[in-house]
């Protein structure tokens, strides 16, 4: 047993550490901000991730022969970890989801195609899984594909489509099989966002984000853009999910909050007195160090299973996700709890604590817990699949 | 980073579930409840036997010098068996003060006797109406020629009846002492007190109780620094002992709602019930990662100020929350005496009281993050 990175974890640690530092931008890297998605699509981000490719620091872990090191996923872990220490972007959906399904499932074609790229930080992604009548029962997606001449046709509508609006390829679910049951009816697709096909249109969310509604109408996707065998779509959705699950959800921005709301309940006041003493306020502030100590626990239990090899390690990804994610909620919930009136200050504005990270916070975590599979699924993915409970619900 | 264990470590776990199966069964568990001396001397006698007693007591004084990631190994075990023996006040609590202040004549007496079972030790330390902290510390040492004299009550003392020295926390001029007395000396009184988990506990009274200058642990008034520094080892095994507990109560409760049939389905293909099992399984494994940082950290020379008294926050609190759950789930019969879950329940809530309650935890994890 050792808590402790390896030396050279270690090094990598701080070379990564000190590589953020030196590359600091007060555009890409806000403290004061959320920092998860909503500077997507400027072109300060996009060159922000260049530098990270540039560093060789995309797909760390994926074979060498497509580019990667072959090194084990606990760098990529450290990498995450650091950037969002520094409030930088996240290296997000390409290298984490897309690339490593291509690698185990895609054609040489598609590798030639996209690898490179995406290890290059030359393009964006969306993901298209969800519809109004497929969120938490994702093999339900009715988006139709029929057999044509080279390819098929796509017509229907997906929903929750995140960076829609800016992204260059499009990673979506369609059925190709109406016969089919519901699970292996599926295939996945590769599709160019600027097909004239395609209708994008924004949802407004309570959080920073803006997010999508995505339209089909009569979209030809040639044979070559199917990713993998037909029918096999919900099983590489399933393995991309337990992927992202961790890959997007890293504990960091968490930790970071925590971090930032002890710095300033050591020097805040209230009517003169030192908020940190009042006992309510400490009550509050050791429980949260406390469950983010737990959280990490759960972080590093998963990181140190995936490392093992094979298939992501599951139960450790769904107890992790289902844990951190609430009390993620929960220490934005008490931040205002302590802050009190002035937790209400709209996030930006000099006059709130923390110029109102906490208030952007509140909003924006809310889909924590409902994103990547809500805390429903991951507990009846642990219900089942960890205590063995009877497969009814 | 690696959560593995060695495969040393793997054995001692393995052994002490072992043990404990064979010689802590839930019918033994049963026979001790509200025994006036608390263990069996089987079970006594195999720990003893395979070293288990002396775990953690130095080699040089006859022990296995083991670290207290090795220990919190055992003290899982023994939560998941509710194996009932004096360890914790012997070898750890006593053990680990004589071990950290004792003096030369103090260890050579004590440690070896520990370490084979020989002698019990236990600390005399909270007293009636009075809280956790060191001001809760008053029951009175008076200087006395060469020696002293010791007034006062205590309470919550386990395994005393059987012990051969009480550790007594006692209120002296320079602060708080740590004295050896021998529960035979004129003066002491003990009576049991019934618990909720049945453990065998006293109150002990001391009148005009003459101890000698050489009965002191350390210098005058190290006292609660010499315990405090016990305790915070103490508290990392009896968050693992919870972790054991809890993981105990629920596999037996996810067994029977895969059986116990209502509206004809398995009581677990109901979700309701479902996610509470889901959620207190996140809760425990999440927590036995905690103990396992705390104690590697301990074992690595690491402080632990913050992180020991986390994990017995965390993992007792886990234990019980997660047996009233598992009592909801068993529906009536949990309720009776008859069935095992109820064991788990009564005894969690006691771990959690008891050793340094779940405020006194906070406030020192506050201190810790608050006003360092
Ligand atoms: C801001 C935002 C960004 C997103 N980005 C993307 C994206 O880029 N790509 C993408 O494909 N999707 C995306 N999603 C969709 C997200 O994955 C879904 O919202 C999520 O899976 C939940 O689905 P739903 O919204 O349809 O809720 P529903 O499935 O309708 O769930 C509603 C409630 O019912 C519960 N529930 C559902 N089924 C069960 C069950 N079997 N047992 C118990 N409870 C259940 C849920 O837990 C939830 O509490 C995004 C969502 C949001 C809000
Ligand atoms: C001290 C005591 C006194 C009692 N006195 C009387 C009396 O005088 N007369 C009398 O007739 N009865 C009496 N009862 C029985 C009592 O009404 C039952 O114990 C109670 O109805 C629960 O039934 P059960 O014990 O069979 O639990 P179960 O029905 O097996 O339930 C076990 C668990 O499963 C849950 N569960 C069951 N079905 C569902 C479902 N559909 N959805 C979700 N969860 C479910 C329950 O909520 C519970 O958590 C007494 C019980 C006790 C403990």
């Amino acid at each position: 047993m050792d808590f402790d990175f390896t030396p050279e974890e270690q090094a990598f640690a701080d070379k990564v550490d000190k590589w953020l530092v030196d590359n600091h931008d007060p555009v890409v890297m806000d403290p004061t901000r959320e920092n998860f998605t909503q500077l997507a699509d400027t072109p300060e981000r996009r060159a922000f991730m260049k530098k990270l490719a540039a560093q060789r620091w995309l797909g760390m872990s994926w074979p060498k022969e497509y580019g990667g090191q072959e090194i084990e996923g606990v760098y990529e872990y450290i990498l995450n970890e650091a950037l969002a220490k520094h409030s930088a972007p996240q290296i997000g959906k390409g290298v984490g989801i897309i690339g490593k399904t291509l690698i185990r499932h895609g054609s040489d074609f598609l590798k030639k195609e996209f690898l490179p790229k995406i290890l290059n930080a030359e393009v964006e992604f969306a993901v298209g899984y969800s519809e109004p009548q497929a969120g938490s029962d994702a093999a339900n997606m009715q988006l139709k594909a029929d057999k044509v001449e080279g390819g098929w046709n796509l017509n229907g509508q997906k929903i929750w489509t995140t960076s829609a609006h800016f992204a260059d390829w499009y990673w979506v679910g369609a059925r190709t099989d109406q016969d089919a049951s519901k699970h292996t009816g599926l295939s996945l697709f590769l599709i160019p966002m600027k097909d004239k096909g395609l209708e994008v249109v924004s949802l407004p969310t309570i959080g920073k984000d803006t997010t999508n509604q995505v339209f089909f109408n009569d979209v030809f996707v040639p044979d070559e853009y199917m990713v993998g065998t037909p029918g096999m779509g919900f099983q590489y959705i399933s393995e991309a999910l337990d992927l992202e699950r961790f890959t997007m959800f890293t504990l960091s921005p968490s930790t970071e909050r925590a971090r930032l709301l002890i710095e300033w309940a050591k020097e805040a006041k209230r009517d003169d007195r030192q908020i940190k003493d009042d006992p309510n306020v400490r009550r509050l502030i050791a429980r949260i160090v406390t469950d983010q100590a737990v959280a990490k626990g759960l972080s590093v239990r998963f990181v140190c299973a995936a490392r093992k090899g094979g298939k992501p390690p599951t139960i450790q990804s769904s107890q992790y996700k289902l844990f951190a994610t609430a009390l993620s909620q929960r220490v934005c919930k008490d931040a205002l709890d302590i802050q009190g009136a002035a937790g209400q200050i709209r996030e930006g504005q000099d006059e709130g604590p923390i110029r109102g990270r906490f208030e952007g916070a509140y909003r924006a975590t809310v889909v924590e817990t409902i994103g990547g599979g809500s805390s429903e699924i991951q507990k009846n993915i642990i219900a089942r699949r960890h205590l063995g409970l009877p497969k009814n619900f | 980073m690696n959560l593995d264990f060695s495969e040393e470590q793997q054995m001692i776990t393995d052994m002490a579930r072992a043990m404990f199966e064979e010689h802590s069964d839930m019918d033994a568990v049963r026979k001790l409840e509200d025994d006036p001396k608390g263990y069996s001397d089987g079970l006594w006698k195999q720990m003893a036997e395979s070293g288990l007693l002396g775990l953690t007591i130095p080699a040089e004084h006859g022990g296995g010098g083991q670290s207290l990631l090795e220990a919190a190994l055992v003290y899982e075990e023994l939560g998941r068996a509710l194996a009932s023996v004096p360890h914790f006040v012997s070898a750890i609590m006593s053990g680990g003060m004589l071990t950290e202040a004792g003096n030369d004549a103090q260890k050579g007496a004590w440690l070896p006797k520990i370490a084979t079972g020989e002698a019990i030790l236990t600390p005399a330390w909270l007293e009636p109406d009075r809280g956790y902290g060191p001001v809760g510390v008053q029951l009175a040492a008076k200087a006395d020629g060469d020696g002293f004299v010791l007034n006062g009550t205590k309470q919550h003392v386990y395994f005393a009846s059987s012990a051969d020295r009480l550790i007594v926390l006692a209120r002296t001029d320079a602060g708080i002492d740590l004295f050896l007395v021998d529960p035979k000396a004129g003066g002491v009184e003990m009576r049991q007190i019934l618990s909720q988990s049945a453990d065998a506990q006293y109150r002990v009274t001391f009148s005009n109780v003459k101890v000698s200058a050489d009965d002191r642990i350390s210098a005058a008034g190290s006292g609660w620094a010499t315990f405090e520094t016990a305790m915070y080892d103490g508290i990392v095994l009896l968050a693992a002992q919870a972790v054991g507990g809890a993981n105990k109560a629920l596999d037996i409760t996810a067994d029977y709602c895969k059986i116990r049939t209502q509206f004809d389905k398995p009581l677990g293909a109901f979700q309701a019930l479902a996610h509470y099992l889901a959620d207190a399984s996140t809760r425990i494994d999440g927590g036995r990662v905690l103990v396992h940082e705390a104690a590697w950290s301990r074992a690595n020379g690491r402080s632990i100020r913050r992180l020991a008294p986390m994990a017995k926050l965390f993992c007792c609190e886990t234990y019980a929350d997660a047996t009233r759950m598992c009592e909801q789930l068993w529906g009536g019969v949990g309720f009776t005496l008859e069935y095992d879950v109820q064991l788990y329940f009564r005894r969690s809530k006691q771990l959690q009281l008891s050793w340094w309650d779940t405020p006194y935890l906070e406030e020192l994890v506050a201190v810790d993050v608050l006003d360092s």
